[in-house]
């Protein structure tokens, strides 16, 4: 039960989860708390949204890696530990991204061949054919890191975009095999000689340009570049009408086109329902939403992970895997 | 089995470095392990050892051998007990 805006925001965001789909919530977190948010709803406990007492509590100045030996009560262990014993289909957070990862890593336990998990988004309007991964979850990766985010972003680009075939490409500072980190060189190698559909480094201009499907980066990067993109509309738009500005009528088409036309708000709730924002390697759907998530986004995270278990992508990531871990490659 | 050899696959397992370069000597930088590869190690070693490992006694380990040696004698206490 984190989050910027828990509990109510989550809260009503489960309530319109459960309104608009056949879902069974369990809202993991205070019993008091949460009982007396959903009272004001029609949902109450025993319907379609159910409370699970978590008696503790990650603070902000604690680090979430005390999850695992410290707070073994606190809502996201509690949570990881439902979807472990199958009382629960997937795991959906809106608090701190580290303490769900760990969480998830330690109580969920990750894939046969895969390290730590990534996170695939949809680059989405700009370009629809393409996911990036990592999105945040690996700052320092280890080159053999970048093969599983390469895996799991062929298996996101199968499922969700319907690509038969997936163009991967490792984003670096040239298109050389020899640019980039000693981490990014070595993870060229492992890619060149893995078997997938690899075209080799892309550069930052590249990105946007559906030359790959799947672009692969560590989640410093990727992170990077993913909230520069989500915001690159919006002072898009507001540079373009100071300019305008001695133009009204002009400055009235500018807004029609961003606000209408120009998908400058889309992207992140199209990458946020494309599968956005999953776990890839845990073993179980674990959903990361933005801490700042209101309501709405909220219903979106919980829609995507009923996606995510519908569509049997941890038994896809697996049975790619399988592939990978038979070759040795992994 | 000794205890060395059962905490040596634990931590090349968990880090996924190959366990021959796992020497008494080798720092956790050395073995690339980052913070949470340990405390899924001290879990993993707990659990294997039916021991507890209190935070302020792993924060005393500089190596590899350090956490070894740590566990070799509390295996030794549990078993006089």
């Amino acid at each position: 039960m984190g989050g910027d805006y828990a509990p109510d925001e989550i809260v009503k965001g489960a309530v319109l989860a459960a309104q608009k789909d056949d879902v069974e919530i369990f809202l993991v977190g205070s019993t008091n708390i949460l009982e007396k948010e959903l009272a004001g709803y029609k949902f109450a406990n025993g319907s379609s949204i159910h409370v699970v007492e978590a008696s503790e509590v990650i603070k902000e100045d604690e680090p979430p890696i005390d999850v695992v030996r410290r707070k073994p009560n606190c809502s996201v262990v509690v949570a990881a530990k439902m979807v472990k014993s199958g009382a629960a289909d997937a795991l959906v957070s809106a608090g701190s991204s580290a303490a769900a990862a760990i969480s998830a890593i330690q109580f969920i336990g990750m894939v046969d061949g895969v390290y730590r998990p990534a996170i695939v988004g949809s680059l989405g309007s700009f370009a629809p054919n393409t996911v990036m991964v990592d999105l945040g979850a690996n700052v320092d990766c280890k080159p053999h890191q970048f093969l599983t985010f390469a895996i799991a972003g062929s298996v996101y680009a199968k499922k969700f975009l319907n690509i038969t075939d997936p163009k991967i490409a490792l984003l670096s500072t040239g298109s050389e095999e020899n640019k980039g980190s000693e981490a990014v060189r070595e993870a060229y190698s492992l890619l060149k000689n893995s078997g997938l559909n690899f075209i080799g480094n892309i550069e930052g201009n590249d990105v946007l340009s559906g030359k790959a499907n799947v672009i692969v980066c560590d989640g410093f990067v990727g992170n990077v570049l993913l909230k520069f993109y989500e915001n690159i509309g919006g002072y898009a738009k507001d540079w373009t009408e100071r300019k305008l500005k001695k133009y009204p009528p002009l400055g009235a088409l500018v807004k029609l086109l961003f606000n209408g036309l120009f998908p400058t708000t889309k992207i992140s709730s199209e990458t946020e329902k494309r599968g956005g924002g999953i776990l890839w390697g845990v073993d179980g759907v674990v959903r990361i939403a933005h801490g700042a998530s209101r309501a709405p986004n909220i219903a979106n995270a919980i829609e995507s992970a009923k996606e995510a278990v519908k569509a049997g992508v941890i038994e896809s990531l697996k049975s790619e895997l399988t592939k990978f871990n038979q070759g040795g490659k992994l | 089995m000794t205890v060395e050899e059962q905490i040596r696959d634990i931590i090349a397992k968990i880090t996924r470095v190959d366990k021959s370069i796992i020497t008494r000597e080798s720092t956790f930088k050395e073995i690339k392990a980052d913070s949470l590869d340990i405390v899924q190690a001290l879990v993993a070693v707990e659990e294997t050892f039916g021991i507890e490992i209190p935070d302020e006694e792993a924060q005393k380990f500089q190596n590899f051998g350090d956490f070894v040696s740590y566990v070799e004698n509390r295996v030794v206490q549990e078993e006089k007990v």
